[in-house]
Protein backbone atom coordinates (compact mmCIF):
# COMPACT_ATOMS: atom_id res chain seq x y z
CA UNK A 1 0.00 0.00 0.00
CA UNK A 2 2.92 2.34 0.94
CA UNK A 3 4.67 1.55 -2.02
CA UNK A 4 2.05 2.04 -4.77
CA UNK A 5 -0.74 4.25 -3.26
CA UNK A 6 1.15 6.52 -0.92
CA UNK A 7 4.61 8.83 -1.37
CA UNK A 8 6.31 7.99 1.65
CA UNK A 9 8.57 10.04 3.32
CA UNK A 10 10.51 9.61 6.63
CA UNK A 11 11.59 12.60 8.75
CA UNK A 12 12.89 13.54 12.63
CA UNK A 13 10.29 16.07 12.72
CA UNK A 14 12.11 17.66 15.52
CA UNK A 15 14.07 19.14 12.37
CA UNK A 16 11.25 20.30 10.64
CA UNK A 17 8.71 21.84 13.40
CA UNK A 18 11.41 24.11 13.88
CA UNK A 19 13.24 25.27 10.80
CA UNK A 20 12.06 28.33 8.97
CA UNK A 21 12.17 27.84 5.43
CA UNK A 22 9.48 26.21 2.89
CA UNK A 23 10.01 22.26 4.10
CA UNK A 24 9.09 23.72 7.72
CA UNK A 25 6.22 25.82 6.48
CA UNK A 26 4.73 22.73 4.74
CA UNK A 27 4.50 20.49 7.16
CA UNK A 28 3.90 22.62 9.87
CA UNK A 29 0.76 23.37 7.70
CA UNK A 30 0.21 19.68 8.08
CA UNK A 31 0.98 19.05 11.32
CA UNK A 32 -1.19 22.13 12.59
CA UNK A 33 -4.32 20.62 11.37
CA UNK A 34 -3.94 17.72 13.96
CA UNK A 35 -3.85 16.88 17.41
CA UNK A 36 -0.03 17.85 18.19
CA UNK A 37 -0.27 21.37 16.06
CA UNK A 38 -1.49 23.75 18.66
CA UNK A 39 1.33 26.59 17.98
CA UNK A 40 3.56 25.22 20.33
CA UNK A 41 6.30 23.84 18.26
CA UNK A 42 8.52 23.35 20.87
CA UNK A 43 6.78 20.27 21.82
CA UNK A 44 6.79 17.01 19.82
CA UNK A 45 4.42 16.57 16.70
CA UNK A 46 5.37 12.94 16.09
CA UNK A 47 3.37 10.29 14.49
CA UNK A 48 1.69 9.24 11.75
CA UNK A 49 0.26 12.00 8.68
CA UNK A 50 -1.94 11.56 5.59
CA UNK A 51 -2.09 14.99 4.23
CA UNK A 52 -3.35 15.86 0.29
CA UNK A 53 -0.50 17.19 -1.97
CA UNK A 54 -1.97 20.38 -1.38
CA UNK A 55 -1.39 20.23 2.46
CA UNK A 56 -5.13 18.97 3.72
CA UNK A 57 -5.08 16.73 6.64
CA UNK A 58 -6.51 13.62 5.77
CA UNK A 59 -5.28 11.28 8.90
CA UNK A 60 -3.49 11.94 12.07
CA UNK A 61 -2.12 8.60 14.07
CA UNK A 62 0.16 7.64 16.54
CA UNK A 63 -0.54 3.93 17.72
CA UNK A 64 2.30 1.43 16.68
CA UNK A 65 -0.76 -1.35 15.81
CA UNK A 66 -0.01 -1.99 12.24
CA UNK A 67 -3.76 -4.03 11.98
CA UNK A 68 -5.27 -0.52 12.96
CA UNK A 69 -3.11 1.70 11.19
CA UNK A 70 -3.58 -0.29 7.81
CA UNK A 71 -7.15 0.30 8.36
CA UNK A 72 -6.80 4.00 9.02
CA UNK A 73 -5.12 3.85 6.02
CA UNK A 74 -7.56 2.19 3.60
CA UNK A 75 -10.19 4.83 5.08
CA UNK A 76 -7.99 8.01 4.21
CA UNK A 77 -7.16 6.63 0.42
CA UNK A 78 -10.95 6.37 -0.11
CA UNK A 79 -11.22 9.54 1.39
CA UNK A 80 -8.93 10.79 -1.12
CA UNK A 81 -10.17 8.82 -3.81
CA UNK A 82 -13.29 10.33 -3.73
CA UNK A 83 -11.86 14.46 -3.79
CA UNK A 84 -11.63 16.14 -7.35
CA UNK A 85 -8.11 15.50 -8.31
CA UNK A 86 -5.31 18.39 -6.29
CA UNK A 87 -3.90 21.01 -8.52
CA UNK A 88 -2.17 22.82 -6.84
CA UNK A 89 1.57 24.61 -7.59
CA UNK A 90 4.28 22.70 -5.33
CA UNK A 91 5.50 24.80 -2.31
CA UNK A 92 9.33 26.50 -2.41
CA UNK A 93 11.77 26.14 0.13
CA UNK A 94 12.85 29.39 -0.19
CA UNK A 95 16.06 30.67 1.69
CA UNK A 96 17.22 27.26 3.18
CA UNK A 97 17.32 27.01 7.26
CA UNK A 98 20.85 26.24 6.80
CA UNK A 99 20.83 24.71 11.17
CA UNK A 100 18.56 21.99 10.11
CA UNK A 101 20.33 20.89 6.43
CA UNK A 102 23.79 19.69 7.95
CA UNK A 103 26.09 17.69 5.12
CA UNK A 104 28.70 15.25 5.29
CA UNK A 105 31.94 16.74 5.57
CA UNK A 106 33.52 17.23 1.87
CA UNK A 107 36.14 14.87 0.99
CA UNK A 108 34.99 12.94 4.49
CA UNK A 109 33.64 9.45 4.85
CA UNK A 110 29.75 7.90 6.00
CA UNK A 111 30.35 4.89 8.20
CA UNK A 112 27.31 2.79 8.60
CA UNK A 113 26.46 1.88 12.31
CA UNK A 114 24.57 -0.52 14.25
CA UNK A 115 23.81 -1.65 18.01
CA UNK A 116 22.03 -4.23 19.57
CA UNK A 117 21.62 -5.83 22.89
CA UNK A 118 22.49 -9.65 22.94
CA UNK A 119 20.96 -10.63 25.49
CA UNK A 120 19.55 -10.01 29.07
CA UNK A 121 15.94 -9.23 28.71
CA UNK A 122 12.98 -10.73 30.56
CA UNK A 123 11.11 -13.02 28.18
CA UNK A 124 7.62 -11.00 27.33
CA UNK A 125 4.69 -11.39 25.35
CA UNK A 126 4.15 -7.40 24.34
CA UNK A 127 5.25 -7.35 20.57
CA UNK A 128 5.97 -3.57 21.40
CA UNK A 129 8.60 -4.72 23.88
CA UNK A 130 9.59 -7.76 21.96
CA UNK A 131 10.38 -5.27 19.10
CA UNK A 132 12.60 -3.30 20.77
CA UNK A 133 14.09 -5.88 22.59
CA UNK A 134 14.82 -7.29 18.71
CA UNK A 135 16.30 -3.66 17.68
CA UNK A 136 18.49 -3.10 15.50
CA UNK A 137 19.74 0.24 15.63
CA UNK A 138 21.08 2.42 12.57
CA UNK A 139 22.99 5.42 13.22
CA UNK A 140 25.80 6.99 10.60
CA UNK A 141 28.81 8.13 11.54
CA UNK A 142 30.59 10.61 9.97
CA UNK A 143 34.59 11.20 9.08
CA UNK A 144 36.39 14.65 8.11
CA UNK A 145 38.44 14.93 5.25
CA UNK A 146 41.31 15.31 7.34
CA UNK A 147 40.94 12.75 9.69
CA UNK A 148 40.21 10.71 6.57
CA UNK A 149 44.37 11.24 5.40
CA UNK A 150 45.43 10.67 9.12
CA UNK A 151 43.72 7.55 8.72
CA UNK A 152 45.60 6.85 4.98
CA UNK A 153 48.71 6.89 6.85
CA UNK A 154 47.93 4.36 9.00
CA UNK A 155 47.12 6.76 11.99
CA UNK A 156 43.95 6.88 13.79
CA UNK A 157 43.05 10.48 14.70
CA UNK A 158 42.25 10.89 18.46
CA UNK A 159 38.99 13.32 17.01
CA UNK A 160 37.65 10.24 15.27
CA UNK A 161 38.44 7.92 17.89
CA UNK A 162 36.25 9.85 20.60
CA UNK A 163 33.54 10.81 18.47
CA UNK A 164 33.28 6.82 17.66
CA UNK A 165 33.36 6.77 21.83
CA UNK A 166 31.38 9.37 22.46
CA UNK A 167 28.71 9.66 20.10
CA UNK A 168 28.40 6.19 18.47
CA UNK A 169 29.46 3.14 21.40
CA UNK A 170 25.83 3.50 22.96
CA UNK A 171 22.83 1.82 23.46
CA UNK A 172 20.27 3.29 21.14
CA UNK A 173 18.34 0.75 20.31
CA UNK A 174 15.12 1.48 22.16
CA UNK A 175 14.89 5.01 21.39
CA UNK A 176 16.98 8.17 21.31
CA UNK A 177 19.99 8.41 24.16
CA UNK A 178 21.30 11.30 26.09
CA UNK A 179 25.22 11.18 24.88
CA UNK A 180 28.11 10.46 26.33
CA UNK A 181 29.62 13.39 27.54
CA UNK A 182 33.74 13.83 27.77
CA UNK A 183 34.37 13.10 31.25
CA UNK A 184 32.33 9.98 31.08
CA UNK A 185 35.47 8.60 29.14
CA UNK A 186 37.13 6.50 32.27
CA UNK A 187 39.34 4.48 29.63
CA UNK A 188 39.88 5.02 25.49
CA UNK A 189 42.56 2.67 24.23
CA UNK A 190 42.31 2.81 20.62
CA UNK A 191 45.12 1.96 17.85
CA UNK A 192 45.40 1.56 14.09
CA UNK A 193 48.28 -0.57 13.26
CA UNK A 194 48.99 -1.98 9.63
CA UNK A 195 45.27 -1.41 8.80
CA UNK A 196 44.42 -3.27 11.89
CA UNK A 197 41.96 -1.51 14.81
CA UNK A 198 42.48 -2.26 18.15
CA UNK A 199 40.80 -0.78 21.07
CA UNK A 200 39.48 -1.09 24.69
CA UNK A 201 37.24 1.56 26.37
CA UNK A 202 35.21 2.31 29.72
CA UNK A 203 32.13 4.98 29.37
CA UNK A 204 30.63 5.42 32.44
CA UNK A 205 28.09 8.32 33.81
CA UNK A 206 28.94 10.29 36.93
CA UNK A 207 26.72 8.54 39.24
CA UNK A 208 27.81 5.17 37.68
CA UNK A 209 24.05 4.22 36.88
CA UNK A 210 25.37 4.64 32.64
CA UNK A 211 28.11 2.87 31.41
CA UNK A 212 29.70 0.29 28.67
CA UNK A 213 33.23 -1.46 29.12
CA UNK A 214 33.90 -2.72 25.22
CA UNK A 215 36.79 -4.12 23.40
CA UNK A 216 36.93 -3.23 19.87
CA UNK A 217 38.68 -4.79 16.50
CA UNK A 218 38.54 -3.36 13.24
CA UNK A 219 40.30 -3.06 9.90
CA UNK A 220 40.74 -0.02 7.75
CA UNK A 221 41.70 -0.55 3.98
CA UNK A 222 43.27 2.01 1.80
CA UNK A 223 43.32 2.26 -2.15
CA UNK A 224 44.38 5.58 -4.25
CA UNK A 225 45.22 7.08 -1.37
CA UNK A 226 41.64 7.10 -0.02
CA UNK A 227 40.00 4.82 2.64
CA UNK A 228 38.25 2.06 0.87
CA UNK A 229 37.07 -0.17 3.96
CA UNK A 230 36.51 0.76 7.56
CA UNK A 231 35.01 -1.96 9.49
CA UNK A 232 34.73 -2.00 13.32
CA UNK A 233 32.72 -4.03 16.08
CA UNK A 234 32.75 -3.10 19.22
CA UNK A 235 31.09 -5.29 22.37
CA UNK A 236 30.93 -5.78 25.69
CA UNK A 237 29.16 -5.19 29.15
CA UNK A 238 26.24 -2.22 29.12
CA UNK A 239 24.53 -1.21 31.74
CA UNK A 240 21.71 1.38 32.64
CA UNK A 241 19.35 3.74 30.73
CA UNK A 242 18.58 7.34 30.30
CA UNK A 243 15.44 9.52 29.59
CA UNK A 244 14.30 8.20 26.31
CA UNK A 245 15.79 4.53 26.45
CA UNK A 246 13.94 3.21 29.60
CA UNK A 247 13.20 -0.69 29.38
CA UNK A 248 16.71 -2.12 29.26
CA UNK A 249 18.07 -5.08 30.68
CA UNK A 250 18.46 -5.16 34.61
CA UNK A 251 22.14 -5.28 35.43
CA UNK A 252 24.80 -5.51 33.26
CA UNK A 253 24.05 -7.14 29.36
CA UNK A 254 25.84 -7.39 26.46
CA UNK A 255 26.02 -4.85 24.06
CA UNK A 256 27.64 -4.92 20.22
CA UNK A 257 27.84 -2.13 18.11
CA UNK A 258 29.31 -2.47 14.07
CA UNK A 259 30.27 -0.10 11.79
CA UNK A 260 30.93 -0.66 8.31
CA UNK A 261 31.84 2.22 5.08
CA UNK A 262 28.63 3.32 3.79
CA UNK A 263 28.21 2.70 -0.17
CA UNK A 264 25.97 5.66 -0.56
CA UNK A 265 22.60 2.59 -1.59
CA UNK A 266 20.84 3.13 1.55
CA UNK A 267 18.74 6.44 2.28
CA UNK A 268 19.57 6.06 5.44
CA UNK A 269 22.98 7.11 4.29
CA UNK A 270 21.61 10.07 4.00
CA UNK A 271 20.73 11.17 7.66
CA UNK A 272 22.77 13.26 9.48
CA UNK A 273 24.16 11.37 12.90
CA UNK A 274 21.82 11.69 15.85
CA UNK A 275 24.67 13.29 17.71
CA UNK A 276 24.88 15.92 15.37
CA UNK A 277 21.72 18.01 16.29
CA UNK A 278 20.15 21.19 15.01
CA UNK A 279 21.48 22.90 18.30
CA UNK A 280 24.99 23.04 17.14
CA UNK A 281 26.89 20.35 18.98
CA UNK A 282 29.96 19.79 18.69
CA UNK A 283 30.10 16.42 17.00
CA UNK A 284 32.51 17.34 14.25
CA UNK A 285 35.78 19.65 15.42
CA UNK A 286 35.22 23.00 14.62
CA UNK B 1 85.60 -10.82 49.58
CA UNK B 2 84.21 -13.36 47.16
CA UNK B 3 80.64 -13.94 48.63
CA UNK B 4 79.94 -10.15 49.00
CA UNK B 5 80.84 -10.39 45.32
CA UNK B 6 78.04 -12.82 44.29
CA UNK B 7 75.78 -10.71 46.10
CA UNK B 8 76.53 -7.41 45.08
CA UNK B 9 76.22 -9.59 41.73
CA UNK B 10 72.44 -10.91 42.41
CA UNK B 11 71.74 -7.73 43.41
CA UNK B 12 72.52 -6.20 40.26
CA UNK B 13 70.90 -8.81 38.34
CA UNK B 14 67.93 -8.08 40.56
CA UNK B 15 67.87 -4.32 39.43
CA UNK B 16 68.25 -5.13 36.00
CA UNK B 17 65.09 -7.90 36.59
CA UNK B 18 63.14 -5.12 38.27
CA UNK B 19 63.97 -2.22 35.71
CA UNK B 20 63.04 -4.64 32.44
CA UNK B 21 60.10 -5.98 33.73
CA UNK B 22 58.92 -2.29 34.79
CA UNK B 23 59.70 -1.54 31.28
CA UNK B 24 57.84 -4.55 29.83
CA UNK B 25 54.82 -5.13 32.43
CA UNK B 26 52.62 -2.44 31.39
CA UNK B 27 53.13 -3.11 27.75
CA UNK B 28 51.90 -6.59 27.97
CA UNK B 29 49.30 -5.03 29.80
CA UNK B 30 48.18 -2.49 27.84
CA UNK B 31 48.29 -4.71 24.77
CA UNK B 32 46.31 -7.80 26.65
CA UNK B 33 43.55 -5.18 27.41
CA UNK B 34 43.29 -4.46 23.40
CA UNK B 35 43.09 -8.41 22.02
CA UNK B 36 39.92 -9.15 24.26
CA UNK B 37 37.65 -8.91 21.02
CA UNK B 38 39.03 -11.71 18.15
CA UNK B 39 38.59 -10.56 14.37
CA UNK B 40 36.97 -14.28 13.97
CA UNK B 41 33.93 -12.80 16.93
CA UNK B 42 34.57 -9.54 15.33
CA UNK B 43 33.17 -11.23 11.99
CA UNK B 44 29.93 -12.66 13.95
CA UNK B 45 29.22 -9.62 15.11
CA UNK B 46 28.97 -7.86 11.68
CA UNK B 47 26.82 -11.06 10.26
CA UNK B 48 24.65 -10.76 13.15
CA UNK B 49 23.84 -7.22 13.32
CA UNK B 50 23.95 -7.01 9.00
CA UNK B 51 20.02 -5.74 8.69
CA UNK B 52 17.76 -8.02 6.93
CA UNK B 53 17.70 -6.45 3.38
CA UNK B 54 14.22 -8.35 2.77
CA UNK B 55 12.80 -6.83 5.76
CA UNK B 56 9.14 -5.11 4.23
CA UNK B 57 10.02 -1.87 5.38
CA UNK B 58 13.31 -1.54 3.61
CA UNK B 59 11.49 -2.17 0.47
CA UNK B 60 9.55 0.91 0.98
CA UNK B 61 10.94 3.84 -1.28
CA UNK B 62 11.28 6.26 1.69
CA UNK B 63 11.40 10.18 0.53
CA UNK B 64 13.16 12.49 3.41
CA UNK B 65 12.10 15.94 2.22
CA UNK B 66 8.50 16.30 2.91
CA UNK B 67 8.80 19.06 -0.27
CA UNK B 68 10.12 17.13 -2.42
CA UNK B 69 7.48 14.37 -1.64
CA UNK B 70 4.87 16.64 -1.98
CA UNK B 71 6.00 16.96 -6.05
CA UNK B 72 5.94 13.82 -6.03
CA UNK B 73 2.38 13.52 -4.75
CA UNK B 74 1.27 15.81 -7.01
CA UNK B 75 2.75 14.19 -10.48
CA UNK B 76 1.35 11.10 -9.14
CA UNK B 77 -1.80 12.34 -7.91
CA UNK B 78 -1.40 10.25 -4.81
CA UNK B 79 -1.57 11.20 -0.73
CA UNK B 80 1.66 11.98 1.29
CA UNK B 81 2.40 9.38 4.24
CA UNK B 82 4.45 11.03 6.80
CA UNK B 83 6.33 8.83 9.19
CA UNK B 84 7.11 11.72 11.77
CA UNK B 85 9.11 10.86 14.69
CA UNK B 86 11.68 12.23 17.69
CA UNK B 87 14.84 11.27 15.89
CA UNK B 88 14.71 10.12 12.63
CA UNK B 89 12.46 7.10 11.64
CA UNK B 90 15.21 5.60 9.42
CA UNK B 91 17.80 6.52 11.98
CA UNK B 92 18.40 6.09 15.49
CA UNK B 93 14.76 5.26 16.94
Amino acid sequence: MLQQDFVPVAINQAFQRRQQDGEGAFYRRIASQGPRGGGDWSQTTQGFYIATPDGELLLYNNNRNPERLRRLMREALEAFAQREPVEADPAEMGERDQRFHPEPPEGGLIVRVHAKVLGGYKPTEDPVRQMFQEALSRDNLWVTAEEQDVLTRDELPETLARRIALYHLIDNTRGEPTMWRPHHIRKLEMTLVGGVLRGSVHLESEGGDTGYEAELFGRVSVEDGRVAGFELAAEGDYWGHTRYTPGCPEGRFPLAVVFRLADGEDAADTIPPQAHGWWGSDYLPR
Amino acid sequence: MGSGRRIERWCFWVVVWAVLAGLVMPAAQASASLNGLTEARAGELHELLTPDPEAVWRTIPWMTSVLEAQREALEKGRPIFIWAMDGHPLGCV
